[in-house]
């Protein structure tokens, strides 16, 4: 327990709930990613738990001790922000030394630090320029030094990634990634890329409209979905809905079975999730969930191929890796097929989409 | 037929533009700088002249106008500072009224521009509309304030003000500072009237010039140095203020130039002995005086002290850019 824990966490603009009854334990020496669509709330949730906004209700603890009112400088979070707020009137020494000078710390020894942080994010070279001068990347490293220097708690990240170029931001992650498993320092990182959050991750914790949908390690969030929201924003994933008939699910005039059986009530209205790489095209002696299919388009994407197609349950996108199946596709082919009873997630269906359907 | 056509229209195009812009532009360069020079010429020619007793002035080329101003009419046989001290006042009103503008419109704009966008746009429109009082009317509005006979100070004595401050003491200390006679307080004729009124008046030029810059002013900047450990006003001293150095200093600087010229406020607020340069100008321009060419002269130093005082500042602003 690193004993940072929040219970019932609550933040409301108005009517409008940002963040709505979250409560969250973060593992000591661990790094959690916030992960959700714009405006679900864990930036919300992220500056609450550094102090810069007030919850509306529930508590914020470290090791025991309740810092829910506590103020933000009071803390001792370190924070990386989104536009990394370097000072612009200070050097990158002085912008990195500068939560050491705050706290009185000697002028030497504070410079000596500050060399030892530029070191460990490889810019002592850098020690005497102007913020100005930095580029995007090297910006980023002044500003995880900078929040490393008062030897936080807590390491928060909000969107520390966002402002870097796609190339530049796989190298950071994994730079940022070694480095926290270096310092053994629980770090939450806020980030919409779910690339992003399994790369770097112990734990992800999903969130929509304020509240958190999953939280579990990526392999676990990404093969075991606990809900349609979650199955459709990690990873993609083909979506049918149907209805349940004696533990699997009717499509039309299909029945399709999964495995394990479908704890629903007789009837109940389910929607259905498979992801792409878990279909199979090769025949396969599975044969209840065995469909007829027409290719409609193949495009090759890097090391993968994307085999769109059109079934009697509907539309469906296959995936395959190029070195897996090098059988050629071609639009307007006929072929089966199979949906293989254990890749089958079955979640309810969302109630404001019953109506309608 | 086509090809011609699109020939024709390339060709034509430089031609108007180098037909109708640059004569229209030179015009205009002209008017403007007519308008803008002439002025400025006149008046330096003119400190050059030299006053005809009981008539106008005339043109000349003299330096008396100038060697009055520094060392008196009567030099080398008896050297005298007045216009010097005129010129000390203008300064020391002008950098003091500047500053407290300054320093007192800091924490309201800071205050304004974390406000809601609604809250904000209200008050600059109440601020921008207060620009259309006229010196003369805020002087009139001050004067009626600070009047010895239905002001303050009246307000002061038949409240027992007044007695309070002679029981404790605080009388004898406004009387050393000028602003008190032996039966009450006084706030005319005072140099504290005279700053204060000067203050109030650039005030709200001094909201709208920090505005810009404060509302400008990165959040996440304030938010990061208080998560690494700094209360408020470790944040207002080592990041609020330093990144809007530059702004506060041009702000002061445009209202110390500004108020350099301040008339009304003068005459009407500062005791004879304290009156300042842009006084004494009209004075001999149209006043009692009626010298033209030292009036200019005196003009003339006024705006070179100005000068002076701008490029002091451009050279430390340059210098703590290159810091």
């Amino acid at each position: 327990m690193s004993g940072l824990s929040l219970k019932y966490i609550r933040k409301t603009y108005g009517d409008i709930r940002a963040v709505d009854n979250v409560s969250l334990d973060f593992a000591e020496g661990g790094l959690t990613a916030l992960l959700g669509p714009s405006g679900c709330g864990k930036t919300t949730l992220l500056r609450m738990i550094a102090g810069l906004e007030d919850p509306s209700a529930g508590s914020i603890s470290l090791a025991g001790q309740d810092i829910t009112r506590l103020a933000a400088h009071k803390r001792k979070f370190g924070m990386v922000f989104q536009s990394f707020a370097l000072f612009p009137h200070l050097n990158v020494s002085d912008n990195v030394s500068y939560a050491l000078t705050i706290a009185g710390t000697p002028r030497g020894q504070a410079a000596a630090r500050a060399k030892e942080l530029l070191d460990l994010v490889q810019l002592s070279a850098f020690a005497d320029r102007r913020i100005g001068d930095l580029s995007g990347g090297q910006r980023q490293r002044v500003a995880i030094a900078r929040a490393l220097a008062q030897e936080p708690d807590v390491f928060l990240l909000d969107e520390p990634m966002s402002a870097l170029d796609a190339k530049l931001r796989e190298d950071m992650q994994v730079e940022l990634r070694q480095l926290q498993q270096r310092l053994g320092i629980t770090t939450i990182v806020v980030t919409h890329d779910q690339h992003e959050a399994m790369t770097m991750a112990d734990s992800i914790v999903v969130m929509s409209q304020g509240r958190v949908e999953q939280m579990g390690t990526p392999q676990t969030i990404y093969h075991n979905p606990e809900n349609a929201f979650v199955a459709d924003f990690i990873g993609k994933a083909n979506f049918f809905d149907g209805v349940i008939e004696g533990g699997n699910v009717r499509l039309g005039d299909r029945l399709l079975r999964v495995d394990p059986p479908a704890n629903f009530i007789e009837g109940a209205p389910v929607r259905l999730a498979v992801r792409p790489e878990k279909a199979d095209l090769a025949d396969t002696t599975d044969s209840s969930n065995r469909l007829p299919a027409r290719v409609t388009f193949v495009r090759d994407v890097g090391p993968v191929r994307d085999i769109h197609l059109e079934t009697p349950i509907g539309r469906m996108v296959v995936a395959y890796a190029l070195s897996e199946l090098d059988q050629p596709f071609h639009i307007g082919d006929d072929l089966h097929v199979t949906l293989p009873a254990g890749a089958i997630h079955v979640f309810p269906r969302p109630a404001d989409e019953q109506a309608a359907a | 037929m086509t090809a011609v056509d699109r020939s024709d229209v390339t060709v034509a195009a430089p031609a108007a533009q180098c037909a109708g812009l640059p004569w229209g532009s030179w015009v205009m360069g002209a008017v403007v700088a007519f308008l803008c020079v002439t002025p400025f010429v006149l008046v330096i020619a003119i400190s050059f002249g030299q006053k005809v007793e009981g008539a106008g002035w005339e043109w000349s080329f003299t330096w008396a106008n100038y060697q009055r101003f520094f060392v008196g009419a009567l030099w080398p046989e008896e050297v005298t500072f007045l216009h010097v001290q005129r010129l000390w006042y203008s300064l020391y009103y002008a950098v003091i009224a500047a500053v407290l503008a300054v320093l007192t419109a800091f924490p309201f704009t800071y205050l304004l521009t974390r406000q809601s966008r609604g809250t904000q746009s209200r008050w600059l429109v109440f601020i921008l509309a207060s620009l259309s009082l006229s010196e003369v009317f805020i002087v009139m509005g001050w004067d009626v304030l600070l009047s010895n006979r239905s002001g303050l100070p009246m307000l002061f004595e038949t409240s027992g003000l007044t007695d309070w401050l002679k029981r404790t003491g605080w009388f004898d200390v406004l009387r050393e500072w000028g602003l008190a006679n032996p039966r009450n307080v006084k706030f005319k004729t005072s140099e504290f009237a005279t700053i204060l009124t000067m203050s109030y008046l650039v005030w709200p030029y001094a909201v709208i010039l920090l505005y810009p810059a404060l509302s400008r002013l990165d959040r996440s900047l304030t938010e990061a140095a208080r998560t690494m450990g700094a209360g408020p006003l470790r944040v207002m001293t080592t990041v609020i203020l330093p990144t809007v150095k530059l702004p506060l200093i041009g702000a002061t600087l445009l209202l110390f130039v500004f108020l350099m010229g301040s008339y009304v406020t003068v005459v009407v607020f500062a005791e004879p002995a304290k009156q300042t340069t842009a006084v004494a100008v009209y004075e001999a321009v149209r006043g009692s005086t009626l010298n033209a060419p030292f009036g200019a002269a005196q003009a003339v130093i006024l705006l070179l002290t100005a000068a002076v005082f701008l490029g002091f500042a451009q050279i430390l602003t340059k210098r703590s850019e290159s810091l």
